[in-house]
């Protein structure tokens, strides 16, 4: 090979290329990341997570809202997307992050415009939310800040194993409409984290808990998960229920929907946030 | 309703309509949502022959083939059935094929634009038209076969609603309102291709219907010492119309009442018999469709309203309407 000959001649000129290249080489990786465009709240909050800032061309719009979003103030900088093809042909991004969930149209319409598109499938624990990040870290050249991220996840969670009380006690989530969260979902392994034993562990992912489950179980902590409590919905009428009312003893814990909404290294405020509240005072 | 002894002028009505359409599909084209609110032209230069050839006319073209299909099979229906308020949706045609649908693509048999996914959709009309056979067959009871597509109407919106609930995906109980209130947004030419193989011969044997339904406006007993077989009738518009709307319903879900307002409105104008009035209303259905659809990317920036709620707003009314109308002769 040539270039095997030429090293041998212009050893000094190439030791000073090579370390020009060395010393340019974090810039230059930087300006060669890909653009990125994500069109999932759920999604953006891993984006954001992982990428360079300058990275982002747009996020979801729900990702701006703090209702919806751990993120909100750091995504509201972006230009926002509604998830349509058109638009994100306008904004021309190198790679678009899309949930598995997202509209199959525009996904097949993206990949068949050419689009590099990249589907997260929604995490049911924090593995998941582990393997999202590298997958969303590999997909727009940030390896490295992905094995941060879940190395920081990491050292969240050995905090709060430290923090939490020796004794668990039995809780339930109970979310707008009624429904709560089983076994197989990313919210029972963070109430486990917070030291807390979900009564319905029993029921695979998601399901409807009625009053008189709730009763039944008497469970020790109810996590009540708040969700545009000004807006008028049926769903958050579950909550002023008299049969909830009526529940006895048991410590009501408040943690907004968007806590649970996403699996996201801020999904860990979750447990942080119930381990504050269960704290003596 | 069908009073009118005007004989109209379908050709002239037929050409307006077609003179329409053809100003209002490069009207479609014109208009997007390239920033989450209405963006007028085709954007960027280097990407505009893409938007123009692989998001616009699609979304156009799948505008007029599906509003095409809905007014053509209202027309045929109400013929078929001497019934003002007979519809795709109100025959149960409509759910049965979301609910084909349903079944294929969350249970992981297909992708959104493969054939599977628009053959499970037939296979879910006809098997509401199975059962509506089966309920309100021989006797071709008219009255009664409008009961009976009630009532698969609200089987299939409830087996939808069930099998979406037991879908893997956790999402897909809230992707009902789609398959309720269908959508145009973000589909491809892969759904155009999708859909034409199923609807041309749809089409084709509604009208092949088309002097049957003609007949059939004497009377049963008349049509038949006429020479037309009632039953080939039909099953030539049930057949006709389960590949068109199962075929639509695949690519855009459920968008009603355009095949119950696109025939009334067309009657004073090309006169009431189904012969004269096929073409119109495949015309103006898919007109009024392809104006409802831009007027959905016409709305202030947010998240698109579904095509369905829109004809269901215009439509809905109008249906009470025909209803307080026909009041004393579905009592008699």
């Amino acid at each position: 090979m040539p270039s095997y000959r030429r090293r041998s001649q212009l050893a000094p000129a190439h030791a000073a290329a090579y370390l020009s290249l060395f010393l340019l080489l974090p810039r230059l990786a930087c300006a060669e990341l890909p653009s990125v465009a994500s069109i999932n709240l759920c999604t953006d909050q891993l984006v954001l997570s992982v990428a360079d800032p300058a990275q982002i061309r747009s996020l979801s719009w729900l990702s701006a809202d703090p209702e919806e979003s751990m993120l909100a103030n750091q995504a509201s900088v972006y230009p926002l997307n509604y998830g349509s093809a058109e638009e994100l042909m306008a904004i021309g991004a190198d790679v678009v992050i899309a949930g598995s969930q997202t509209s199959p149209f525009t996904r097949s319409l993206l990949r068949r415009l050419g689009s590099t598109i990249v589907e997260i499938e929604p995490a049911a624990s924090l593995d998941d939310v582990e393997r999202n990040l590298r997958a969303v870290g590999a997909a727009i050249g940030r390896d490295r800040e992905a094995g941060a991220a879940t190395a920081s996840m990491r050292a969240r969670v050995g905090a709060m194993r430290e923090r939490r009380d020796a004794r668990t006690r039995s809780a339930v989530v109970v979310r707008a409409g009624g429904f709560t969260v089983g076994r197989n979902t990313l919210a029972n392994e963070l109430i486990g984290l917070a030291g807390l034993d979900n009564v319905v562990a029993n029921l695979d992912r998601w399901g409807s808990l009625s009053i008189e489950t709730l009763l039944a179980t008497k469970p020790e902590v109810i996590i009540m998960t708040s969700y545009r409590e000004s807006e008028a919905s049926l769903a958050n009428s579950f909550f002023s229920h008299p049969g909830l009312a009526s529940i006895a003893g048991a410590t009501r814990l408040e943690v907004p929907a968007r806590y649970f909404a996403c699996g996201a290294p801020e999904s860990l405020a979750a447990a942080e946030l119930l381990l504050e509240q269960m704290a003596p005072r | 309703m069908n009073e009118s002894t005007e004989p109209g002028r379908p050709a002239a009505v037929a050409i307006l309509l077609a003179i329409g359409l053809a100003l209002a599909l490069p009207l479609s084209l014109f208009v997007g949502r390239g920033s989450g609110g209405p963006t007028f032209g085709l954007g960027a230069e280097d990407l505009a022959a893409t938007i123009l050839a692989e998001i616009r006319l699609p979304r156009a073209l799948l505008g007029a083939l599906v509003g095409g299909t809905l007014g053509l099979c209202g027309a045929a229906l109400q013929g078929l059935m001497r019934n003002p308020l007979a519809e795709p949706g109100i025959l149960g045609v409509s759910s049965g094929a979301a609910f084909g649908a349903v079944i294929v693509f969350y249970f992981g048999f297909a992708d959104s634009d493969s054939m599977l996914l628009a053959a499970g959709a037939v296979a879910g009309a006809l098997a509401a038209l199975a059962i509506l056979y089966a309920l309100a067959g021989r006797a071709v009871d008219l009255v009664r076969l409008i009961l009976a597509g009630v009532g698969i109407n609200a089987l299939a919106a409830a087996l939808t609603s069930l099998a979406l609930s037991f879908a893997p995906s956790p999402y897909a109980a809230l992707e009902i309102l789609f398959w309720m209130f269908g959508s145009l947004a973000d589909r491809s030419m892969a759904h155009v291709w999708l859909m034409l193989p199923l609807a041309v011969p749809g089409w084709a044997l509604v009208v092949a219907a088309a002097r049957g339904l003609d007949a059939l406006i004497l009377g049963e007993d008349t049509a038949t010492s006429l020479g037309f077989s009632v039953r080939q009738t039909l099953w030539l518009v049930i057949a006709g119309s389960a590949l068109a709307v199962g075929a639509a319903v695949a690519v855009t879900g459920v968008v009603a009442f355009v095949g119950l307002v696109v025939p009334h409105l067309l009657r004073p104008w090309v006169g009431f018999r189904p012969s004269r009035l096929l073409l119109p209303s495949f015309l103006g259905g898919a007109l009024i469709t392809l104006a409802a659809d831009v007027a959905i990317r016409l709305m202030p920036p947010g998240p698109e309203l579904k095509l369905g709620v829109v004809t269901a707003l215009i439509g809905a009314p109008f249906f009470l309407h025909l209803v307080l109308g026909s009041r004393g002769r579905l009592n008699a």
